[in-house]
């Protein structure tokens, strides 16, 4: 059948990139925008713009019957969701399934199912895939005591309609469990409206992988390796990398195999990515959780694949078949991506909204700006703090990262601090370029030891 | 002819007058004038319930020099012993952990270190305020929702 015309239902970078995929392949383009969002990049590029409302998220991207309402009102057949915002809120598919629009992503059953954490690993228990030792739902800090002390310590309290860390603690002994289930408790329901918990073995060394997948909805699905997503700060992730050159071949054979088998298992349809821990003394990987989107670093895969992601998602999403076979799936080389965020490291990492006064990215060959930004653009307070993404690619992780800190250096951005100088320090750590990474490393080693405010 | 002239007319004719003190209000502006300097001004709280000071309340003029520029939108007039919590950065202003949820406080609260005053949140960054004091709200200077700059002024807080 065929989008004819799609409406984006985001901001930044990422509506931007979706624009430009989406006029790759010949679609109409409308995009919804905050008052604060009218002169962005993406409403300049798009064949037209409606302003769903004032700048407040709630009042405009995070409104889902008026995103809806807009894209019915516009003519649109489909909507993307991109990433954050309303894009793994059932409500948004089951809206737009009402008003007969594709909505491009899975369906609201499955992104309910997917969504729940505690559902997620049933799902993935089902299918034998390896999972974090840990229990179901708990219902009381003795509860957890419980089964913390059979598991042993330390443990990881977490949310189960969570993400992002909040409603996320760890507990390092039986004494601290009633504060911690307490705080974790508090933080799930008032940040999900859920305070359900559920508590994982705590991992203290592990890298984050994890795999991009791509299924049609009928049980076909690929993938397109893997990512490593280890320097972290808060649960965010800071920088990422295609594929996971720790891991050693036999075992990446399986965790592939592994996202395939649980995404086959519940039919997926779209774009989305199964998320594991890997331990790496143990040599074992464990499943976290699957984001039934697209995410923020699909970049590093396009890199190493050549593959469009986005246009894929939106062939299927139009009705076709996927339109490659596993064997068509081939990596080169290695891509590296650096978050780039209007943030004061030196004073705890606080974003500060503003207007970039000068905007100087890098160019060349191996590097990718990805980016809503440009001089003069102004950044406003009700958004993230991410303002574009640095992606670089070379046929070694080695000459990808003397690529990526070439670039970074050549980087110039004024008017707001950002993260640059950050990753220029990171990029240069001995432990970086040796890859022996794991997800607190960036709090409990690197800042640290270079005197900034872990925040 | 603007409003700062009429207000220095005003002042003029207070002063010439032999009145010792005038209050003045007029739709959202108001101007309280007085030829004691020790009289409290509009941002003091009168009588037994201590109010919130309005957002446009004028500095007291008191006592004023004819031509002299009225100050207007200056730092409310502190009580003895008040302290002022400030935002820490540019973001939205929140009184309750959530809409609909009560405020976390209001204007006679009394207040400990530990009490969560109001969240600022700025591009997702959410930071909750505490008082830092045993003491009690004597001002909530800013709405609900609204954007606050670096440093203003959210709360006044008194001794207990």
């Amino acid at each position: 059948m065929g989008i004819k015309r799609l409406f984006i239902a985001n901001r930044g970078e990422i509506a931007l990139r979706v624009a430009r995929a989406a006029q790759a392949l010949g679609i109409e383009t409308v995009l919804g925008v905050s008052s604060a969002d009218r002169e962005s990049a993406a409403a300049r590029l798009v064949d037209r713009v409606l302003v769903l409302g004032p700048g407040p998220a709630a009042k405009s991207y995070l409104d889902a019957r008026l995103v809806v309402h807009a894209a019915k009102a516009s003519g649109c057949d489909a909507l993307h969701p991109g990433y954050g915002f309303l894009s793994e809120r059932a409500v948004l598919p089951r809206l737009c399934t009402e008003q007969g629009i594709v909505f491009v992503g899975p369906d609201a059953a499955m992104m309910e199912a997917l969504g729940d954490k505690l559902r997620a690993r049933s799902a993935a228990r089902a299918a034998g895939i390896p999972l974090v030792p840990g229990s179901d739902e708990i219902a009381t800090a003795e509860d957890a005591r419980r089964v913390a002390d059979g598991i042993g310590y330390p443990v990881l309290l977490k949310a189960a309609a969570g993400g992002g860390g909040r409603g996320m603690v760890i507990v390092k002994n039986a004494g601290e469990m009633t504060a911690g289930y307490q705080k974790a408790s508090a933080e799930a329901l008032a940040a999900f409206n859920d305070g359900t918990l559920f508590l994982e073995c705590f991992i203290s060394e592990a890298r984050h992988v994890e795999v991009q997948l791509i299924g049609d909805g009928t049980g076909n699905v690929l993938h397109f390796g893997e990512r490593d997503c280890s320097v972290q700060r808060r649960y965010q992730k800071l920088i990422e990398e295609a594929p996971c050159v720790a891991m050693p071949d036999d075992l990446r054979s399986k965790l592939h195999a592994a996202a395939v088998t649980l995404a086959r298992s519940v039919k997926y349809r779209n774009a989305g990515t199964a998320e594991f821990l890997y331990d790496v003394a143990r040599r074992s990987f464990y499943f976290i959780e699957v984001n039934a989107r697209i995410q923020v670093e699909h970049p590093v895969t396009e890199m190493v694949t050549g593959r469009d992601l986005v246009q894929e998602q939106l062939r299927i999403a139009g009705g076709d078949a996927l339109s490659l076979e596993q064997k068509d799936v081939q990596l080169t080389g290695h891509a590296i991506e650096c978050r780039i965020n209007a943030e004061d490291v030196d004073r705890g990492f606080v974003p500060v909204p503003g207007t970039v006064t000068r905007w100087e990215p890098p160019e060349g060959s191996g590097i990718r700006i990805d980016s809503h930004i440009s001089q003069g653009a102004a950044i406003p307070p009700f958004y993230d703090s991410m303002i574009g993404k640095l992606i670089v690619h070379g046929q070694t992780r080695q000459r990808a990262v003397e690529r990526l800190t070439a670039a970074l250096d050549a980087f110039v951005v004024e008017g707001v601090p950002t993260t640059i100088a950050m990753h220029r320090a990171i990029v240069r750590d001995p432990q970086f370029i040796s890859n022996q990474l794991h997800t607190r490393w960036l709090e409990l080693k690197f800042l640290p030891e270079h005197g900034a405010a872990a925040g | 002819m603007s409003a700062a002239d009429d207000v220095d007319d005003l002042v003029v004719q207070f002063q010439k007058s032999g009145l010792r003190e005038l209050h003045l209000r007029c739709d959202d502006l108001e101007i309280h004038l007085s030829t004691d300097s020790a009289q409290p001004g509009i941002s003091r709280s009168r009588g037994s319930v201590p109010a919130p000071v309005p957002r446009t309340a004028a500095a007291p003029v008191a006592p004023a020099q004819p031509g002299t520029p009225p100050r207007s939108r200056a730092t409310p007039v502190l009580p003895d012993g008040a302290t002022v919590v400030r935002a820490p950065y540019l973001g939205t202003f929140y009184r309750a952990p959530k809409p609909g949820a009560p405020p976390y406080v209001e204007v006679g609260t009394r207040v400990s270190p530990a009490t969560e005053l109001c969240m600022v949140e700025v591009m997702k960054l959410f930071t909750s305020i505490r008082a830092g004091i045993v003491a009690e709200v004597h001002a909530v200077l800013a709405e609900d929702g609204q954007m606050v700059q670096a440093d203003q002024p959210l709360f006044v807080l008194v001794p207990a």
